[in-house]
């Protein structure tokens, strides 16, 4: 079990850096100049010029990542070019809100998927079950991003629920009541996201375990049908239910930059993006490493889940 | 109805719905066990016996499946019975050894909490009564340090200790009647014995009603006092074991004991096999179903199907127009 533990995280280190790499260059690649974004576009191109080299732009792209992976490994990720606070505490005053978000929409989809999959499976192809799958088929054909923008008009502009606006976010600090009002609606849209993958993915495999030689030992202990269901079947099924969440992290946090963007919530996504518009280098960076950190560390906690839940994997 | 039996099985027949068409996996079979006694049912694969054995205590699968006739478990009507009603005498009346103990037990489950389950919900112990009851009966089936084991999970186990804990399960809440499904066709030659041992002595200890359902001859030769022989879904022939050893008169019995190899044989010497296949049971003749592959059949086995009728021992019934003669010798296996 340590030994896995321990080169899956050898092999998780080498992921962060390969992003870290890349997406350095790329960034690099993105047309605009911080100095014009600082200067305005009436300065002259001298000023420009002395601001570019100042803000150490004029190296070479493999001197400026060196440098930059200098100050990381001494913890500092830079400072703003453009509104001069540390690019650390960019990162953690937005960083909860992103978990809180991708928490809340974590719970509504596992709410949700587990006990619809396991009545699907109970009878499969039969009237619920037939519901529930052409349900989560069309949700599962919309395209993510095309869900979002349709939920969000539909929920907050069109219903007009009340604290789901754009704007609307209120610090979890200030008022938790509002806070959750305000993040209900992105965590909801990046749950029904999540709950179709859930959903499939866990009704196929109840399915399948439940065909199995052990349920139907199960059954002739005399034990009731619930009991079954949540001790013998669920147990054996999660691990493709949380390999399945675990692949769709990554994707839930890029979901939720588009719903932070739609509502101006002022997450990672949406500050990622102002930084980006605003050829930030050093902001966009130090998200873009948060977020590769996070996907990986995430990673790595459903492998230990998954590990705790199966003892066969390490085993093998 | 008498006292002394404890099972009566009474036309029972198992219709699955498949795309081909219904499928009689049991056809109409009748018999009863009495307390304390051993019953084999043999016959080769696909002959139904599996079925048979799940569809006495109902456990037939739940979709797709047709029961009808009747099987009572000491009073109790299982045919047509409801989950929740049948849920009652699982385990308490009746339970099963199941055949495979690589896919039988819970892969992720501890083997102590697997025997523990059926104690709490069943005969409502406390954690800590059922964990020392658990580890009693992980005694019993004779697992070494048993303490231990309670804690391991199946994949730790081989073949032989899972099987011990199959069986374990199955007597954990002391049913009267044990369904043993073939106990020992995943295992080892040399663990076989164990296992059927093992069982010998707990149906004794325990007085219990034993089905053993096998298609090896050698199993049942000397572990049980009346044997019925499954051809396609009936039972073909039934005795006790002496008389359908040595005066079956049935000729699948005689094919299915000729075709067990024997220690006396000499080397390189060619196993007997039944010609033909088993017959597909979408599409059964009016006739025998052994007929097609009977070296006896006439015109009447292919057309007429015999109900099985009494030979001169009592209690022996065999299902044939063209009976062997009677007391025709027949070598053991």
């Amino acid at each position: 079990m340590l030994r896995y533990l321990t080169k899956r995280l050898m092999l998780l280190v080498g992921i962060v850096f390969v992003i870290s790499v890349g997406s350095f260059y790329l960034i690099h690649l993105l047309p605009g100049n911080p100095a014009t974004v600082i200067l305005g576009f009436g300065a002259t191109p001298e000023a420009k010029a002395i601001l570019y080299r100042q803000l150490g732009l004029s190296k070479p792209i493999y001197l400026q990542y060196f440098v930059w992976l200098g100050n990381i490994l001494h913890g500092n990720l830079g400072v703003s070019f453009i509104s001069q606070t540390k690019v650390s505490s960019v990162v953690r005053s937005a960083l909860p809100i992103d978990a809180e978000i991708i928490i809340l929409s974590q719970i509504m989809a596992f709410a949700a998927a587990i006990p619809t999959a396991m009545r699907s499976a109970r009878k499969p192809d039969g009237i619920v079950d037939r519901v529930l799958g052409a349900t989560s088929f069309t949700l599962l054909s919309i395209p993510p991003y095309i869900l979002i923008v349709v939920l969000v008009l539909f929920i907050s502009i069109k219903l007009g629920v009340s604290g789901t606006g754009p704007s609307a976010y209120v610090s979890l600090g200030t008022d938790w009541i509002t806070n959750l009002e305000s993040l209900s609606l992105p965590a909801f849209t990046l749950a029904t996201v999540s709950f179709v993958v859930y959903y499939r993915v866990l009704r196929s495999d109840l399915i399948a375990t439940l065909q199995e030689e052990f349920i139907t030992m199960a059954r002739s202990k005399g034990i009731s049908q619930r009991r079954i269901m949540w001790r013998h079947a669920f147990r054996p099924s999660a691990v493709a239910l949380l390999g399945a969440a675990s692949v769709n992290i990554g994707g839930l946090l890029a979901a939720g930059f588009v719903v932070q963007y739609l509502l101006q919530i002022p997450g990672l996504g949406y500050t990622l993006i102002l930084a980006i518009n605003e050829s930030d280098f050093l902001v966009v960076q130090g998200i873009v490493l948060t977020v590769s950190v996070l996907v990986v560390a995430i990673n790595f906690f459903f492998d230990f889940v998954i590990n705790m839940v199966d003892p066969r994997i390490s085993r093998e | 109805m008498s006292d002394d039996k404890l099972l009566i099985v009474k036309d029972l027949t198992t219709t699955f719905a498949t795309a081909g068409g219904d499928l009689p996996a049991v056809a109409g079979v009748s018999f009863d066990l009495a307390r304390n006694e051993t019953l084999g049912i043999v016959g080769e694969s696909g002959s139904g016996k599996t079925v048979l054995s799940r569809t006495i205590m109902g456990l037939q699968p739940r979709v797709n499946t047709t029961v009808s006739g009747s099987s009572i478990i000491d009073g109790f009507e299982v045919v047509g019975a409801s989950e929740n009603e049948k849920r009652t005498i699982w385990g308490t009346e009746v339970a099963m050894v199941f055949q495979d103990p690589m896919t039988s037990l819970n892969p992720v489950m501890r083997i102590g909490k697997q025997i523990d389950e059926a104690l709490r919900v069943r005969l409502g112990m406390n954690r800590k009564d059922a964990k020392a009851r658990a580890i009693e009966l992980l005694e019993l089936v004779g697992i070494p340090s048993p303490v231990q084991r309670y804690n391991a999970y199946p994949g730790q186990l081989s073949g032989g200790m899972r099987q011990r804990v199959v069986i374990a399960i199955a007597l954990a809440c002391s049913p009267k009647l044990l369904m043993a499904d073939e106990p020992t066709t995943g295992l080892d030659v040399t663990i076989q014995a164990q296992i059927l041992n093992l069982l010998d002595e707990l149906k004794g200890r325990l007085k219990m009603s034993v089905i053993l359902v096998t298609h090896d001859l050698g199993v049942v030769a000397t572990r049980t006092s009346r044997i019925a022989v499954m051809y396609a879904g009936r039972i073909v022939e039934t005795g006790t074991t002496r008389d359908v050893f040595y005066h079956h008169r049935m000729p699948y019995t005689r094919a299915l004991l000729e075709s067990s190899p024997k220690v006396a044989n000499k080397s390189h010497t060619r196993l007997v096999t039944i010609p033909g296949r088993p017959p597909n049971l979408l599409s059964l003749s009016d006739g025998c179903s052994f007929a097609p592959r009977c070296k006896y059949a006439t015109d009447q086995c292919h057309l007429v199907r015999p109900e099985l009728r009494p030979s001169i021992e009592p209690g022996h019934t065999f299902a044939c127009w063209n009976p062997l003669p009677i007391n025709a010798e027949a070598t053991l296996p």
